[in-house]
């Protein structure tokens, strides 16, 4: 195998890499779906892709399990081309569109094929079926009358079907409700605890922050930032802030701008250009009664929609029709 | 490789076995309403034509060589849309995504519907032959000798044929409605076009079977049941024409085609 290009310090250190994204770049005709992608997963951890729709997240999984071939670079899963592992279900886990079944089939056949197809025992589908907590009633149903959310659980029981040791999903949270979001979260952190390699992708970066361990951002393509939350936090931050509610805003404003700090209203309460230690303290000192501090933390959130801004306000036609067709 | 990189045992778990892959094949043809009834139905079509044969065809035709070559007539027309529904519906239902997922080696998926196709084609036949009984036992017909030639050329080869065209068409076509207006158009609209031109035709008419594939196969089930060299040459330029070419570029296209 050839040797692997050196990386930043900072990605490796915590041991081996399990998915190995080096330098892929994938074109569809003038159209650049994803340029120039490099990076990895490491077992025992959960990495988050985060990204706006259309920014090349499905493109560079579908490569990833050789949907798509790549136009330059490479994926290797355990240092192997996905095309290269035999049975690959019993080793990599793959949802890449829970709607991506025959409608007319139940959702029990679904998982017999491919208990099936990888030679696993018929009692296999009914352990996955009760992972994911879909009765047998619902199991018997065909697709076609499953809700997104019960199409995302037969696609993770699908996914977990041949106990594979690297899981790759794409938008597994999406359609399911916020108990199915809390149930998938755990599900996935005991599965790295174990040693389990995660990425899963989203659109949406309170799902992935609360879960992932690793953050991988992509916009147009590109990787815009990547790390786990507190390298990322750093490197956006600049100045900190807070929000706080208090049962006298006048006042905490005033008491707040005569320490020369910069406050604007919020919602109910303040947002305040400082760090939550200097407003609990100025609080203290004028005596005004907090309800609620705590920190900006919009951080992220600001940082993803600047890393990404380019990508979501200018209509990028070819970008759109992409996004259309991968969605 | 550096050691520090957990690589991916492999070593234990064997590629999946082709046969085991048919068997998934099969399965998915029947394991939907569609696929199911449509199995149903040509059995079923069969029973019944043979029944209304048996009981209104002239004494003399009661033979069990005329039933199985209705019943062989009748599988021709509808095999190739079993193999259809089974091909176009990994791109149309969208599974392709999961099913080139746990098998990336495309090839051998193809292989596997192939032989999944020509497994089911064999038991429809095998059932159709029993119609074909039943058939004459409602006519209560008495010659059962049956030409050699009959059930090779007529019923396993021209069912083998139907099957490779309707591969041919669904994997050029990647779509279950289009593949199966395709193969209807090609079945019964261009041999009937030819059949005009020929009419008006005399030179059309000597250079009809040479480029047209159905009209080629009409020996196959005519008289003797057993083409002349010059007929089985036809067949040959016909068939690369309609069905070699068709499924060279259908399978390169199955080959390569992104499932999305």
């Amino acid at each position: 195998m050839a040797a692997r290009p050196m990386r930043e310090p900072a990605v490796l250190g915590q041991g081996g890499d399990m998915i190995n994204v080096e330098g892929l770049t994938r074109t569809y005709g003038g159209f650049t779906a994803v340029d120039d992608v490099s990076f990895v997963c490491q077992p025992g951890r959960v990495t988050g892709f985060l990204g706006p729709n259309g920014a090349g997240k499905t493109t560079t999984m579908r490569v990833m399990v050789g949907l798509t071939p790549p136009t330059r670079g490479r994926v290797t899963i355990g240092g192997h081309l996905y095309s290269d592992i035999p049975n690959p279900g019993r080793h990599v886990g793959v949802l890449l569109d829970a709607s991506a079944q025959h409608a007319g089939r139940t959702g029990r056949e679904i998982l017999t094929i491919g208990a099936q197809t990888m030679g696993l025992p018929k009692s296999r589908v009914d352990e996955m079926l009760a992972l994911v907590s879909l009765s047998d009633g619902e199991a018997n149903r065909r697709l076609r009358n499953y809700s997104l959310g019960m199409k995302q659980r037969l696609g993770i029981a699908h996914a977990l079907l041949g106990d594979p040791s690297v899981l790759i999903l794409d938008e597994p949270a999406n359609g399911l409700d916020p108990a199915g979001i809390r149930w998938m979260r755990g599900l996935l952190k005991g599965y790295a605890d174990r040693g389990g390699t995660v990425l899963l992708s989203s659109h949406l970066l309170h799902e992935v922050e609360i879960i992932a361990d690793e953050m991988i951002l992509i916009g147009r393509g590109k990787i815009v930032a990547q790390g786990d939350r507190k390298t990322l936090l750093a490197r956006g931050a600049g100045a900190a802030t807070s929000l706080v509610t208090a049962l006298d805003n006048d006042a905490l404003a005033r008491a707040l701008q005569a320490k020369g700090v910069e406050v604007t209203a919020a919602g109910e309460g303040l947002r305040v250009s400082a760090e939550t230690v200097e407003v609990g303290r100025t609080a203290l000192e004028s005596g005004v009664v907090l309800t609620d501090l705590r920190s900006g933390g919009a951080g992220l959130e600001d940082l993803f929609l600047e890393l990404t801004s380019d990508t979501q306000r200018e209509g990028h036609p070819e970008a759109a029709t992409q996004t259309g067709a991968q969605a | 490789m550096s050691a520090t990189v957990p690589t991916l045992d492999v070593a234990g778990t064997g590629p999946v076995p082709l046969a085991r892959l048919v068997k998934v094949e099969v399965r998915k043809a029947l394991d939907t309403r569609a696929g199911f009834w449509f199995a149903v139905s040509i059995v079923g079509l069969v029973l019944a034509v043979e029944i209304i044969f048996g009981l209104v065809a002239a004494e003399a035709d009661r033979t069990f060589e005329n039933n199985l070559g209705i019943a062989g007539a009748v599988l021709g027309y509808f095999l190739p849309i079993l193999v259809i529904m089974l091909v176009t519906s990994e791109a149309s239902q969208r599974n392709g995504l999961v099913t080139f997922t746990l098998e990336p080696r495309r090839p051998r998926v193809v292989l596997a519907k192939f032989l999944a196709g020509m497994v089911l084609a064999v038991v429809v036949m095998v059932l159709s032959a029993l119609m074909a009984v039943i058939g004459m036992l409602a006519g209560r017909g008495d010659d059962w000798g049956v030409d050699g030639n009959l059930v090779f050329n007529g019923f396993i080869l021209s069912a083998a044929v139907a099957v490779l065209v309707g591969f041919a068409i669904a994997t050029l076509l990647m779509n279950t409605p289009a593949a199966i207006v395709g193969y209807f158009a090609y079945t019964l609209i261009l041999p009937t076009a030819v059949g005009i031109l020929s009419a008006l035709s005399d030179g059309f008419e000597e250079i009809a079977p040479w480029i047209e594939f159905n009209t080629a196969q009409t020996p196959l089930f005519m008289g003797d049941y057993t083409p002349t060299g010059e007929e089985w040459a036809q067949i040959a330029t016909s068939g690369f024409i309609w069905l070699v070419i068709p499924l060279a570029l259908g399978i390169r296209r199955l080959l390569r085609i992104e499932f999305k």
